[in-house]
């Protein structure tokens, strides 16, 4: 068993400190591959706002939107081996993210058909904490998931239409009225804001 | 300011704070990370060969030929997991517990949440669960309705007599104590135990097995109190399990498991290394197919059939695996997996299959907390899995 758990034991290369000057994008992917944590961390401490941002947007759940963000990290770091380095790969990891919130969504709506609500929330998240931050989370949580994810992605992690309807599996002109819906009532939320 | 600003300007609550754990997350998957797909080389099948040959040593009857089974790794979770539970590849219903409750999920998928009980243990047929929180023993049925309470203090892993359920054995602090199946006649049977689940003798009415906080084991007859046995395994004891037909009793500790015939003669006894610790052990409902789950820094799942000793095989390897449970049909084996969030059901019969669902803390939780397994049962009425 002692051989077992020994077989078992992965090595991985020694971190080495990185340079001072901005890596490339590609070269750190190419470093965390190899064993180094140090371009993970970088590569992570790069992507985690808006990867976090794009889940909470979408899933408007704190705890949630960090799992979903933590866990589309981990399956990109899964896949890094097998990623095109010639791709960006924020665009890459923004899809997982979304793909993830959306079906989190799914699952839990699904969920509540049959089940009871759950247990309290011991308490209530800080709010977030940018400007017209509250007002963009209101204004996005009279939207359908549906349609956040939508609007998210195209004016978050900046997808074409086209590329949203591929990866939501939509046509192109749902994708376009979501999006038009999405930012009138982004929109009207800001001028109530601004009148204010 | 336009919708388009207002987005990029966005911050989502607690961005630094969720940076750091999640970078602790990732960075501890990173390490403890296994390639994935790669042939497994020599050594590595060398190991795997000599693991079936300890795991066999803990429960041989006979000599035998040495195979490995199919060798499986994942390294940050199952791939192509669901993305939620939909459904179990088995009759049955699975029951967890822990800060967020105690939920069941039936094979359909759906689940239904008990209580907010924190442990809880089906009855040998799945009419009722034995459930506990705090100063609290209670018993419910699948519906969550309270059939009866009872205060105490510190109460914690009941465990229903086999096939009756006439009586429940718990931990009360530090007591073992006894009540009948209907929340009546509750007295003390031990005053001072291991804080571990008892285990009754199945056949053998009312022979209770339980730990000792120095690393014994004891064997006792509830209804006169005599200690039929004691055996010191010599470093303190994290599970028992007893055989189906009660002949042979699974004492499982940090250094290695140990197996007594009913009698309480020792049969064998195999030790581990302390880095891969025996995690949890479940028994297949034919009494013959053990499932034990190692630990620490190599966690992995093992199968064994007893009746064919040196056979067992590594059908699961990951960081972090938790607790197993049997299908009521044996045919799969549910292994939770709390580092990757996820359920993984492993075809443990004929055409080696695996499935798994993430997302279970999620929708068990009752938040964001990994649910304890602790047990997949028959449906209401039907045989205990």
């Amino acid at each position: 068993m002692q051989d077992a758990a020994q077989g078992l034991v992965t090595a991985v290369p020694r971190a080495r400190p990185g340079p001072t000057r901005r890596r490339s994008e590609r070269s750190l992917i190419r470093g965390a591959v190899a064993g180094s944590e140090v371009d993970l961390e970088l590569l992570f401490r790069r992507h985690w706002p808006r990867a976090y941002r794009v889940a909470f947007l979408i899933v408007h759940d704190h705890a949630a939107a960090e799992d979903v963000a933590q866990e589309a990290f981990l399956a990109a770091i899964r896949r890094l081996d097998r990623f095109d380095r010639r791709r960006p790969f924020g665009p890459w990891l923004g899809a997982i993210v979304a793909n993830r919130a959306i079906d989190w969504l799914r699952s839990t709506r699904a969920r509540r058909e049959v089940d009871d609500p759950g247990p309290e929330r011991a308490g209530r998240p800080d709010p977030p904490s940018g400007r017209y931050s509250e007002e963009v989370l209101e204004a996005l949580g009279s939207l359908s998931p549906e349609h956040r994810a939508v609007v998210v992605m195209r004016f978050v992690l900046e997808y074409t239409p086209g590329e949203i309807a591929r990866l939501l599996e939509l046509p192109r002109g749902t994708v376009n009225s979501r999006l038009r819906r999405g930012l009138d009532a982004l929109q009207t939320r800001l001028w109530e804001a601004e009148r204010r | 300011m336009n919708a388009k600003q207002a987005l990029a300007g966005f911050r989502a609550p607690d961005e630094h704070g969720a940076e750091d754990r999640a970078w602790e997350v990732v960075r501890s998957a990173y390490q403890e990370r296994i390639p994935v797909e790669r042939r497994p080389s020599y050594r590595r099948r060398a190991g795997v060969f000599a693991a079936g040959l300890v795991l066999a040593g803990a429960v041989a009857l006979s000599p035998a030929g040495a195979t490995v089974g199919r060798l499986i790794t994942r390294a940050l979770g199952v791939q192509h997991a669901t993305p939620a539970l939909f459904s179990l590849p088995a009759p049955g219903r699975v029951l967890v517990a822990g800060p967020g409750g105690t939920w069941t999920v039936a094979a359909n998928g759906s689940a239904r949440r008990l209580g907010p009980w924190t442990q809880a243990s089906w009855s040998p047929r799945g009419l009722y669960v034995a459930v506990a929180r705090g100063d609290e023993l209670a018993a419910v049925d699948p519906h969550g309705n309270l059939q009866w309470t009872l205060a105490r203090r510190d109460v914690r892993d009941p465990r229903w007599y086999p096939p009756t359920g006439y009586r429940v054995a718990y931990l009360s602090g530090t007591e073992l104590r006894e009540v009948a199946g209907d929340g009546t006649g509750d007295h003390l049977l031990a005053p001072r135990v291991a804080p571990i689940a008892p285990a009754w003798r199945p056949a053998h009415p009312y022979q209770l097995a339980y730990a000792t906080p120095g690393g014994g084991v004891v064997v006792r007859d509830a209804d006169t109190g005599q200690t039929l046995w004691s055996a010191h395994v010599g470093a303190p004891i994290s599970g028992l399990l007893w055989s189906s037909d009660g002949q042979r009793l699974l004492a499982v500790s940090g250094t290695g498991l140990t197996a007594y015939s009913g009698a309480g003669a020792v049969t064998s006894r195999v030790a581990v290394a302390r880095a891969t610790p025996p995690v949890a052990v479940a028994l297949a409902p034919d009494g013959r197919t053990l499932a034990v789950v190692l630990g620490g820094s190599a966690s992995q799942v093992l199968i064994e059939n007893l009746d064919h000793p040196r056979t067992a095989r590594r059908v699961l390897a990951g960081a972090g695996l938790g607790r197993a449970a049997w299908s009521p049909d044996g045919k799969w084996l549910l292994v939770s997996w709390p580092a990757a969030n996820q359920w993984v059901f492993i075809h443990a019969r004929g055409a080696a299959r695996i499935m798994a669902a993430s997302r279970i803390a999620q929708q068990l939780g009752g938040g964001h907390r990994f649910p304890r397994l602790e047990g997949w049962c028959c449906d209401p009425g039907g045989s205990p899995g």
